[in-house]
């Protein structure tokens, strides 16, 4: 008789235990979540440039591709600009996508460094030097814009031929592309023919139900 | 098949930070509720206490060995300490408190257990073997919540890549936005944890403890149950969000990871441990390869259930 109680109380005192242990997990698992809410609420810099991507003309040549990998010194079957094939095989067509300059951007959020971070113009770079090449970034982008540099040991991206476009010129990929489906110009101009084409909603950004609020990159996309 | 940057050292390394913390929490508790005292030897202490600090090193090492430029110059991982939106930080915090501290804990109960160590610390420091019980308490009791920390946390890691990976942020219920992975995994720490200095250690120690701590079958079955719970509806919730998350579901369930999943994790990791505890609650005992049979197999198992989610996790599609 008395052997049942004790197995009993030990029992109580056991579910209570694995009670606590999951009240613990549970409350840590909110407390994450909420404490990230609060600290991602930063104030992200506002985007100066846009480049629209025009679906309707795009032919998937891969010309941006190549003028990219070029520039940018990239190995063989790395890129920062992948084109996805859209429609079926009768009907494709072609969506080229790169790092569309989130200003909620994911990666640099969970980047544990501050490697990844915006640029005063809203352009989100990495800085190499405190980089550790965790690829924490690489798998957290929505949009699968980064890549891995195996010889440096950091991540890269497109970072808007920053250098170029801050001396008035084009991105090497709007460059190359002769056929008109990548418009580049600034955002912060409200002139300019791509600040309008954001603001008619014309060009949009792509996939919004991310949540990241792409802030450079916007795509025109018939039907 | 899934996303290609993080691989079998990241599941490894979740694995293991799994094991120690759910190995230090089966020690923690043998301590705090006067179970270890009950005998002169406790192995569950003595091992979970021992081995939970080297496991999560030797997964913190695997984590930098994963590196790129902070292999290559380590002081960069320094800079890992210093983004607190990055949940990788947080676990970098939470790591290097609780390696220490189980580093610690391991050092208090070899020094009982060890004759030669407790020669040498009797000699040394005869205050900490004379007070062994109230630090083993504190370190225990410290040591528990950073525990607990380090096994959510490895789910967390994943899980807070949001949409790029949909089936690591599979939400525990569609209208419940806390994401499913951290607790699967905290279920899968306790149980390995258990299953290691139980199961395993305990069964091959000392055999008649089976006879004493009964509860033990009783918990298994407990997770064992959670567990289920836990992975059936990361699929149920997979398999209906559609997209890249219903593709993953699908190589687990009949792609290219079924195998992983039907043997190594369902029949190996829960349905056989199940079915030895369910039999030993009612004969009272386990034959010792029964119970070590069943601890080798969680084990295992959780291993396997890292793997096949760290390789199950397939992009958004664009
Ligand atoms: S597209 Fe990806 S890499 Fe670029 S800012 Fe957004 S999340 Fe970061
Ligand atoms: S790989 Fe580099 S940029 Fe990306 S999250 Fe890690 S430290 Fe940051």
């Amino acid at each position: 008789m008395s052997e049942t109680k004790v197995s009993r109380r030990t029992f109580l005192r056991y579910l209570l235990g694995t009670g606590a242990l999951a009240a613990a997990g549970g409350v840590g698992v909110g407390l994450t979540q909420g404490a990230q809410a609060a600290l991602a609420r930063t104030d992200k810099p506002k985007a100066r440039y846009a480049l629209i991507i025009d679906t309707t003309k795009c032919v998937g040549c891969g010309a941006c591709v190549r003028a990219c990998n070029i520039r940018n010194h990239l190995p063989e079957g790395k890129s920062y600009v992948h084109i996805v094939q859209k429609g079926d095989a009768k009907h494709p067509w072609f969506m080229p996508v790169q790092c569309q300059h989130c200003a909620d951007a994911p990666c640099a959020r969970v980047c544990p460094t501050r490697a990844t971070y915006h640029h005063e113009s809203g352009v989100v770079l990495i800085n190499e030097k405190l980089c550790v090449g965790c690829k924490y970034c690489e798998v957290a982008c929505p949009y699968q814009a980064r890549t891995f540099d195996e010889e440096r040991g950091v991540v890269d991206k497109c970072w808007l031929c920053l250098d170029w476009v801050s001396e008035g010129k084009e991105p090497a990929c709007v460059q190359s592309c002769v056929l008109g489906a990548r418009i580049f110009g600034r955002l912060d101009d409200p002139t300019s023919e791509v600040a309008q084409l954001v603001a008619s909603g014309k060009a949009k950004p792509l996939h919004p139900e991310f949540g990241t609020h792409p802030a450079v990159l916007h795509y025109i996309i018939e039907g | 098949m899934g996303q290609t940057a993080w691989g079998w050292l990241i599941a490894i390394y979740l694995f293991l930070g799994g094991l120690g913390a759910g190995s230090f929490l089966m020690a923690a508790f043998f301590e705090l509720s006067g179970w270890r005292y009950r005998s002169k030897f406790c192995p569950v202490a003595l091992v979970g206490a021992t081995v939970s600090g080297p496991l999560v090193a030797l997964g913190s090492l695997l984590l930098i060995f994963d590196l790129g430029a902070g292999r290559m110059q380590p002081w960069r991982i320094l800079y890992m300490f210093t983004h607190f939106s990055s949940v990788m930080t947080w676990g970098i915090y939470i790591l290097s408190i609780f390696i220490p501290l189980a580093l610690v804990y391991g050092f208090l109960e070899l020094m009982e257990s060890e004759p030669w160590l407790k020669g040498f610390v009797a000699a040394r420091l005869p205050w900490l073997l004379r007070n062994g019980r109230t630090y083993r308490r504190w370190v225990a009791a410290v040591g528990s919540v950073f525990a607990v920390a380090t096994a959510v946390y490895t789910g967390v890691l994943i899980s807070d890549v949001g949409p790029a990976i949909p089936l690591w942020s599979q939400p525990v219920l569609p209208f419940v936005r806390i994401p499913m992975l951290p607790i699967l995994f905290f279920i899968s720490a306790i149980s390995t944890g258990m299953g290691l200095t139980f199961d395993i250690s305990a069964t091959i120690a000392d055999p008649e403890i089976q006879r004493r701590f009964r509860i033990m079958d009783l918990s298994h079955i407990l997770l064992i149950g959670l567990e289920n719970i836990a992975i059936g509806l990361l699929f149920i919730s997979a398999l209906s969000s559609g997209g890249s998350a219903a593709e993953s579901a699908r190589i687990v369930l009949y792609g290219p990871l079924a195998v992983v999943f039907w043997v190594g994790v369902v029949l190996v990791g829960l349905a056989f441990p199940f079915v030895v505890h369910a039999y030993a609650i009612g004969r009272g005992q386990h034959s010792l390869a029964s119970g070590v049979g069943s601890g080798v197999g969680i084990v295992i198992a959780g291993l396997l259930l890292r793997y096949m989610i760290v390789y199950a996790g397939i992009p958004a599609a664009l």
